[in-house]
């Protein structure tokens, strides 16, 4: 089916971007790369009449890091982007995995962080990774700004809870202390190409006498939204971890998990999954912080 | 006469730089003047009586210029077994009934795509639903409801082979199994989506540009089913993106086409969609197979039973043929002195399965070569020695079949051993790594004429111009496999006249010799290349006596053409140029031009086919046993195709061949749901292998020389699939304990097969 007929808003201001979404509101989107939104106005899920797209818009790209005040990822920056930003790579090796493994090359390219976020599909990777990390959304509206933690975005699949005038200006992710480990492992029946089946983030940080100051684990396409971990979280935090406890956190984590039955996998694939991917993770970013960090 | 140097050359393909620019058409870039646009509607229910279709909504629409349903068309049933006209089963719209989610119902064409969908949204359609029958098991339990009423039980076609004493020959073995597996169906994924275009003429004729691999099975059908003399439909390709045995019938979209064309006076186009094509179209047959073998102590195989249940789906399709070849291969690679088969061919509510790449051979080497490796295991020989011992050879006979003409198994499998580090590699083996091996045989074309033709299954017509270069026109069709490019290396090398002087008409019913019966069953190579040879001889034998007669030569003389020149072979100086002895042949022929027919036909060459390739595959491979996942680290092949007339579209077939194994044997799976509703309808869940997925892989070529075959060539196009996927499972055996009998592999299995999911 084609397309139906739609008008393309091409601003250069975030101010104009919010009087646009204020004059069309019953009937408007946000457009970053489309790898999303699209798809649904192709196969007549969604048909706004009026898209506002943020591709134009002055700023908006810019990823940039400072010590101290941590990770800014502009809300229109492109997946690709992200993944081969030297910062990224280097204090949030989880986020610049997702960001150079997930989708295709050519969905990287457009795709953006952002979009990936508010399109809120239970697999989306970046999410994962960037509740590990304890990101929160920088949110406007014509009325002001306001700051999101990740951990509340989600609401259910497809669902969250920014407002229909509300954009996501950019995306915040704290400087990660020294002795930190963070990892996301994901899991498809294809090498690449492929929505993941599983996804499972972590970050621990680590006193000078080797426990665990904090902790965070995350995990995608095994509920309704990503999901952080509290109660492994909890387990670990104060500890010095082995091999036992690593096994037994993990089991919370497949606790924390709803999966279903789909396409992609069973559920019961699923849950040995997140035991066996949570595993990895916390073996992985416990070596990693015990090293001296990231 | 020593081998032209043309042949085994790897010239790239004619058409590759015009398909990697996006120069190349395709039907879907066609159009014409007032082209009308047409859409299907396709039942919802897997099985149901139509009670009422209206369509009066639709036909009133602004800018909808036709709508038919079954009523509407001529009552006349199709398929591609003319022979067994009680076969054919299929109509392109549904008359009374539906059978499967996706049948079709109703066409419609307008002025433009958005248009015709509107107008599938207002055609009214009430059903009855019947007893829904989704597995071979259901469909032939007590009292099923029938697919077909006519069929008995839904079976639609029996076929039984049997020879030697089996009884005796079981109650001869020291060592017996029983094991039974069963394959999943998976899908051809050509690149193109159907399309065609149908453009009514004068006199109730029909030019067709279809993306199809058999124009003149194409042609006849469509001719009767539309009631009209075969020669008064054209069909016509454009270039063809892929097929795999998915565009071997007619179809209901061409048909329509023409039909409607027929009726409004407008061209008429039909393009699929992906997602038709994933939840509707034609697919590899799912089977439940039964075998029983019986071996002596030391390894020699005795007796073998073989009985298969093909899932067919709705209609026949060309699973009678698959019936049939599941049992030839069922045998093929191995001497049996006793041998069974019982195959039956099963209608369910299902897309109907069809010829796809292998044509029931891999789901039969599947069985076979999975049981050999466990036969192997069991009596402590070695896979590779136990093949050795019982291994088909030249000269060999499989009974009422054929006699092996040539055959390289053998060395194949000595082959494969050494260029995979077999003994040392399977004799230590490491946690989760593993090697396994598969093997294939596969025909080089049918000889059982089930479309029934008067004509030649291939036809060559050859003209040679006094400018040196030559016309090649045949039916014979690329569909992405290469003959554009290696029939013209065959002419070539006859007419010793570089390949790009040839000209080349193909694909045309109307202007190009009859017949030929398309593009399957790896016939094309050997029986058109033979249809051509036949033809350049004749007009060799037109060229030559200018030569005699010029230089008045002795008639013991031989004549070569190489090189652009016609000479003679034991005095090379004394010749002429190719383009001169053409200009000389031309005089005193009135006018006449030197053109030149020639036809193959196998005759006397038993009931399958004239000649068959063999070959042996290792894969190795490395399991993460904490997950399930297996990654296929290397692929080793060693292959008789007879002499490879060109080698990189040989090596192309290989690595094709591994990526569409790769993925039946761990990825692909249309997956359907308890309605008959196919859920993957998209490349993103429908995972077919990427190049990323890709092992590398190394590969010898066993070179036989096959009589029967241009040059000495035989098959290298669809044998190669077939052992890719017991390959991988053998070793996925090794490297974990967990032997697939149902497949396709996934991580989830293996897990289970190690306990860690309950
Ligand atoms: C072939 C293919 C493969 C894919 N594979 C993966 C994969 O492996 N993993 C994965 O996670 N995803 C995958 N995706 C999904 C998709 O590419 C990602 O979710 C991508 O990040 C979406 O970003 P976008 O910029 O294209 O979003 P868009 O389509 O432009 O927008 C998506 C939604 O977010 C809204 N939106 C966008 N930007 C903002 C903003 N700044 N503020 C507020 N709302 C906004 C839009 O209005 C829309 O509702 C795949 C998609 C395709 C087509």
């Amino acid at each position: 089916m084609a397309l139906p007929n739609f008008q393309v808003h091409q601003p250069k201001t975030v101010e104009e971007v919010l009087d646009l979404l204020g004059r069309h509101r019953s009937s408007v989107k946000l457009l970053c790369g489309g790898t999303d939104l699209l798809i649904k106005m192709r196969s007549g899920a969604q048909a706004p009449e009026h898209l506002v797209s943020l591709n134009r818009v002055a700023g908006l790209k810019t990823i940039s890091y400072a010590a101290g005040d941590g990770l800014v990822i502009g809300g229109a920056a492109r997946i690709s982007q992200v993944g081969k930003n030297p910062d990224v790579q280097r204090l949030y090796p989880g986020l610049a995995h997702a960001c150079s493994v997930m989708a295709t090359v050519q969905i990287r390219n457009m795709g953006t962080v952002a979009g990936n976020l508010v399109n809120a599909a239970p697999s989306a990777d970046t999410a994962a990774p960037l509740l590990a990390y304890g990101a929160s959304l920088v949110a406007v509206e014509r009325g002001g700004r306001r700051q999101i933690k990740l951990t509340d975005f989600f609401t259910g699949p497809g669902l969250t809870v920014l407002e229909p005038g509300e954009m996501v200006e950019a995306i915040r992710v704290p400087d990660p202390p020294p002795r930190t480990g963070s990892c996301y492992l994901r899991l498809s029946a294809r090498s690449k190409v492929d929505i993941a089946a599983v996804g499972v983030a972590g970050f621990i940080n680590l006193d000078l006498s080797g426990k665990v100051i904090r902790c965070r684990l995350a995990l995608g396409s095994v509920a309704p939204t990503p999901v952080r971990c509290p109660e492994a979280e909890a387990m670990l935090e104060g500890q010095d971890p082995g091999p036992e406890l690593i096994a037994r956190a993990a089991a919370a984590c497949v606790r924390t998990s709803r999966p279903i039955d789909d396409l992609r996998a069973t559920a019961s694939y699923r849950r040995a999954m997140v035991q066996e991917l949570a595993q990895r993770v916390l073996t992985q970013s416990l070596a990693m912080a015990r090293g001296g960090g990231s | 006469m020593k081998t032209p140097s043309i042949i085994g050359q790897s010239i790239p393909r004619l058409d590759g730089p015009a398909k990697v620019t996006g120069r190349a058409l395709y039907t879907n870039d066609l159009s014409l003047p007032g082209m009308l646009y047409g859409k299907l509607l396709r039942s919802p229910l897997a099985h149901a009586k139509i009670t009422r279709i209206d369509v009066s909504r639709a036909k009133a629409l602004p800018g909808v210029k036709d709508v038919i349903t079954g009523a509407d068309i001529p009552q006349v049933k199709y398929g591609n077994w003319r022979l067994v006209p009680q076969s054919q089963d299929e109509m392109a719209l549904a008359v009374d009934k539906v059978r499967f989610v996706g049948d079709e119902v109703a066409a419609v064409c307008a002025i433009d795509a958005d248009t015709a969908q509107r107008a599938l949204e207002l055609i009214e359609v009430e059903y009855e639903e019947l007893p829904v029958i989704l597995s071979v098991e259901e469909a032939t339990a007590e009292g099923a409801a029938l697919v077909h009423d006519e069929s008995e039980g839904n079976v639609s076609l029996v076929r039984k082979i049997d020879y030697g004493d089996l009884e005796a020959m079981f109650a001869k073995a020291d060592y017996i199994r029983e094991d039974t597996f069963k394959v999943h169906p998976v899908q051809h994924a050509y690149m193109e989506p159907c399309s065609c275009l149908a453009a009514s003429e004068e006199g109730d004729r029909v030019s067709l540009w279809t993306s199809t691999q058999t124009p003149y099975i194409v042609q006849c059908l469509l001719a009767s089913t539309l009631g009209l003399p075969e020669n008064n439909v054209r069909v016509m390709k454009v270039q063809v993106g892929g097929g795999f045995g998915g565009k071997m019938e007619l179809r209901p979209w061409e048909f329509c086409a023409s039909f409607m064309s027929l009726r409004t006076g407008r061209p008429v186009k039909f393009t699929l969609t992906r997602a038709d094509e994933l939840a509707f179209g034609r697919r590899r047959h799912a089977m439940s197979i039964y075998s029983k073998v019986g071996f002596s102590k030391d390894g020699k195989l005795l007796a073998k039973d073989f009985q298969v249940m093909l899932d067919g789906g709705a209609y026949n399709a060309m699973g009678p043929t698959a019936t049939f070849l599941c049992g030839t291969f069922g045998n093929m690679l191995y001497n049996y002195p006793a041998y069974r088969y019982f195959g039956r061919h099963v209608y369910t509510n299902k897309p109907p399965a069809s010829a796809m790449r292998g044509f029931g051979a891999p789901q039969a080497a599947f069985a076979a070569e999975t049981q050999m490796n466990m036969v192997a295991e069991e009596l402590g020989i070695d896979p590779i020695d136990l093949r050795l011992m019982n291994a088909m050879q030249t000269g060999d006979v499989i009974p009422d079949v054929a006699t092996i003409s040539s055959c390289g198994f053998k060395e194949s499998l000595e082959k494969v051993r050494q260029i995979s580090g077999w003994d040392e590699k399977r004799g230590n083996p490491k946690p989760g790594k593993g090697l396994g091996i598969g093997c294939f045989s596969f025909i080089s074309g049918g000889v059982f004429n089930w479309f029934n033709t008067k004509y030649n299954f291939s036809a060559a017509e050859v003209k040679v111009f006094e400018d040196g270069t030559a016309q090649l026109a045949t039916m014979a069709c690329d569909i992405g496999q290469g003959p554009d490019t290696v029939l013209r290396q065959i002419l070539a090398a006859e007419l010793g006249i570089p390949i790009d002087k040839i000209r080349l008409i193909s694909m045309d019913t109307a202007t190009t010799p009859k017949a030929d019966l398309g593009t399957w069953g790896s016939r094309v190579t050997l029986m058109n290349g033979n249809a051509i040879i036949e033809a350049a001889g004749k007009i060799k034998d037109m060229l030559r006596p200018v030569l005699f007669s010029e230089l008045d030569l002795n008639q013991i003389h031989d004549v070569a053409f190489e090189d652009e020149r016609v000479f003679v072979r034991a005095n090379p100086k004394k010749g002429m140029g190719f383009a001169e002895c053409v200009y000389k042949a031309l005089r005193g022929r009135e006018g006449e031009p030197l053109t030149a027919r020639g036809y193959y036909t196998p005759r006397n060459k038993g009931l399958v086919s004239p000649a068959f390739s063999f070959g042996a595959q290792v894969a190795e491979v490395e399991v993460d046993t904490g997950t399930g996942l297996i990654r296929v680290e290397k692929m080793y092949t060693a292959h008789d195709c007879g002499v490879p007339i060109n080698k990189m579209s040989v090596e192309g077939q290989l690595e094709g061949a591994i990526q569409m194994g790769l993925g039946y044997a761990l990825m692909e799976n249309l997956i359907m749901d308890d309605k008959g509703r196919t859920l993957n309808t998209t490349f993103l869940d429908y995972k077919m292998p990427t190049a990323e997925d890709m092992p590398p892989g190394e590969s010898a070529d066993v070179i036989t020389y096959e009589p029967e075959g241009p040059y000495g060539a035989k098959e290298a196009g669809e044998g190669l699939a077939i052992p890719t996927a017991p390959a991988i499972t053998h070793a996925v055996h090794q490297a974990t304990g967990y032997r697939c009998m149902e497949t396709p592999i996934t991580p989830e299995k293996v897990l289970r097969a190690l306990g860690k999911i309950k």
